[in-house]
């Protein structure tokens, strides 16, 4: 029996893991090679070991180095913003009792549109005489110039991508919001807690699980920016937008490297999988020890 | 080193089987029109069939093999490319490596350097003085690398610098004539004198930007050249002093005082010269069409390039495009140089104009389009690419050139910082990539 279940097993995951297997593993280990060595795209014939040259020499690489700081940049503006603002926005529409519907489709249209299309709306509305300038100097502020400065271009971006981002973790919270047991509110009203302490003591902690997930993959999602970018600035004014993934994406295609592409690409793996699994043992330690301090009280 | 190929083999060989990109055995039959006796060639092209672009080569594939029905037969294939590059170079960069390539291809002008370099596409087989004849001189030159002809395109491009008439006119200031371009020093002046109308029309002198992407040294690197100065050696293999001399250090500066001055915009503002509110702007052929079709109340005219003080009659105006070379694997170069030359003549070329609005690039393609001799601003495009045409560097590692370049017009140009350092940096960077092809 159990080896009859093993083979069906095996017959439906075969097909999955040989893909996988081509498309992913294979890949994963070949980039892992590719990091040593000075494999040139146009001429693969004169690929050589190299070494651990290519971290030393990416580390060494200006441009490599703002990218990385721009990335940084990056998620520190995006993560809690968009965490926050989903949150935020669950809860509004969780109130809402006219329209509930339209409000959810209305935040959730940016997730399922493309970026490009996104980035290049959103290029309108930044340009100096586009919607947004409009609107300020009615209330008599001069006209930012936006994505078109060094300095504005970065958080102007990050705006943008919380915007568009924003509405699919708003409607997890929301799920999770729907699934809090409404006796635990009912209880809490005969106890008169206010407002805030149901929040605090109630929502807050039943959508724990919740938060860990939304904040990692916000985290993730923020790393890998590219495409707005791309769209919107090319990496500029002056590198200022220049991301990572944006670095590997043009040392690899447009210059060939893919040695050092692959390397860029290791470093940035490497850089990501540490992070997430700081994030995972830091909250999960939390959570660890309110079960034991749970327990403690029972007892 | 062996084993790394070996794994590399191992892992695309895998991915190539199930692709099924390995150079198929065609034999006669196999394709409609494929007959018995004839010799195959293969040909990629990077656009998309069902644009203007793509339904001219292939039609001019489809002419070729009426014309040479018994001897050749050319196999067309469209691999898209998207706007950053990829798709098609991707397809071309793994074939490289897993073998497949077709017998001819396309390529970026600028990327000839690289390929030939590389051992991606081999020089054509001579051509007869009369068939070299044909061509203008621009493409001729951005098709050779160390003294070789390897690529011949069948679209040339240019940049005009345009101007508004009525703006111009209502300042008074008079425009030369191809020969007699104005020089850095009278072009400042004049936007000079332009600023204070164009402040009334809530606009500036002249609209340009400093785009990311190619746009830059297509547009800009003709001020260096006007200048006598050079972005690389002649060999392709040095920066140190071409790319950082003192000529180039003077380019950048000129640009960062039109910024400093606000002769131009540091934003770019959305149709700044079709509004009238700019009186000059530098852009592609394909404006004159834009303007004539979407802005007819623009008085537009086509003013020369900018030159330097110096100037001495030297090319230096923007050329270039995809041009179709015989990659090394083909073992039938005076075929695939047939299609080279077919898929680049006069025929094609004028298809290409009449199609896709795209400047051919031999002399009789031209003259058989009658608005390069009827319309003023098309002629003088014409007259500017013939006569002082210049191809971009050619170096094998033209795209770290390229976005050197660009990088250091924009720190410069709009963050003011000090032009010598910024272009030895550039030098630094393009150094470390040239170490590749110097180190043997």
């Amino acid at each position: 029996m159990k080896k009859k279940e093993s083979i069906l097993g095996m017959a439906f995951f075969g097909p999955a893991l040989v893909l996988l297997i081509l498309f992913l593993f294979l890949p994963m280990v070949l980039t892992l090679v590719f990091s040593f060595t000075d494999y040139f795209a146009l001429n693969p014939d004169m690929t050589h070991f190299v070494g651990l040259e290519n971290y030393i020499n990416i580390f060494k690489d200006e441009l490599f180095v703002k990218s990385f700081f721009n990335t940084v940049k990056f998620v520190i503006i995006i993560v809690p913003c968009q965490c926050i603002g989903a949150l935020v926005l669950a809860l509004a529409i969780n109130k809402v009792t006219h329209c509930k519907k339209y409000f959810k489709v209305a935040f959730f249209i940016p997730v399922v549109m493309s970026l490009a299309v996104v980035s290049t709306l959103w290029m309108d509305i930044y340009s100096p005489e586009g919607i947004l300038n409009t609107m300020l100097a009615h209330l008599g502020i001069s006209a930012q110039p936006f994505i078109h400065s060094a300095k504005q271009a970065l958080p102007s971006i990050a705006v943008m991508s919380v915007w568009q981002g924003v509405g699919y973790q708003m409607i997890i919270f929301l799920g999770g919001l729907q699934n809090i047991n409404p006796a635990l509110y009912e209880a809490a009203e005969m106890d008169h807690a206010s407002g805030w302490q149901k929040f605090k003591d109630i929502t807050l902690p039943e959508l724990k699980p919740l938060c860990v997930f939304v904040f990692i993959t916000v985290t993730i999602g923020a790393f890998r920016m590219l495409v707005q970018p791309m769209v919107m600035t090319g990496g500029g004014p002056d590198h200022s937008t220049y991301t990572l993934v944006y670095d590997i994406y043009e040392t690899g295609t447009m210059n060939w490297e893919m040695g050092l592409a692959s390397t860029m690409a290791i470093v940035f793996t490497v850089f990501v999988v540490v992070l997430t699994i700081i994030q995972n043992v830091l909250t999960k330690g939390k959570e660890e020890k309110k079960h034991v301090n749970k327990k403690a009280k029972n007892i | 080193m062996k084993k790394t190929k070996l794994i590399l083999l191992a892992g695309l060989a895998m991915a190539v089987s199930m692709t099924g990109c390995q150079k198929k055995e065609v034999k006669p039959g196999d394709v409609a029109g494929y007959d018995e006796g004839e010799q195959y060639l293969s040909i990629w092209v990077h656009s998309i069939e069902d644009t203007p672009e793509g339904q001219v080569y292939r039609e001019s594939v489809d002419r070729f093999n009426e014309k040479y029905n018994g001897k050749y037969f050319a196999d067309i294939e469209f691999i898209p490319r998207n706007d950053s590059g990829g798709g098609y170079s991707d397809k071309v960069n793994s074939s490289v490596l897993s073998g497949g390539l077709p017998d001819v291809l396309t390529l970026d002008g600028p990327n000839v350097a690289a390929y030939a370099e590389n051992g991606i596409i081999q020089p054509l087989a001579d051509l007869t003085e009369e068939e070299r004849g044909e061509y203008l001189e621009s493409i001729l030159e951005q098709g050779t690398y160390d003294d070789k002809l390897y690529a011949l395109g069948v679209m040339e491009s240019s940049v005009g610098l345009y101007y508004n008439k009525d703006i111009l006119e209502e300042a008074g200031i008079e425009v030369p004539d191809a020969d007699h371009p104005w020089t850095r020093t009278e072009f400042m002046d004049i936007l000079a004198k332009l600023k204070p109308i164009m402040d009334e029309k809530k606009g500036y002198p002249i609209d340009m930007t400093f785009p990311v992407g190619e746009a830059s040294i297509y547009y800009y690197a003709p001020f260096i050249w006007a200048n006598g100065g050079n972005l690389v050696s002649d060999d392709g293999m040095t920066v140190d002093g071409y790319f950082n001399s003192e000529k180039n250090v003077e380019v950048m500066n000129y640009f960062h005082q039109i910024v400093e001055n606000k002769y131009m915009s540091e934003a770019p503002v959305e149709k700044l010269f079709e509004s009238g509110r700019a009186a000059f702007k530098f852009d592609g052929a394909w404006e004159v069409n834009t303007i004539y079709e979407n802005y007819p109340d623009v008085n537009l005219g086509v003013a020369p390039y900018v030159v330097g003080d110096d100037w001495d009659g030297e090319r230096y105006t923007p050329t270039g495009s995809w041009a179709f070379a015989a990659s090394s694997a083909t073992d039938n170069i005076e075929g695939a140089t047939e299609l080279v030359k077919w898929m680049s003549g006069v025929e094609s070329g004028v298809r290409i104009w009449n199609e896709a609005k795209s400047l051919p690039s031999t002399y009789k393609a031209f003259d058989q389009i009658d608005i390069f001799q009827t319309d003023e601003n098309y002629k003088a495009l014409y007259e500017q690419l013939s006569k002082y045409g210049h191809p971009r560097p050619k170096t094998p590692v033209y795209p770290q050139v390229s976005t050197s370049f660009q990088q250091a017009l924009e720190s410069v140009g709009l963050g003011g910082k000090d032009a010598q350092t910024e272009l030895d940096k550039s030098v630094e960077r393009i150094n470390a990539k040239l170490e590749r092809y110097t180190r043997e």
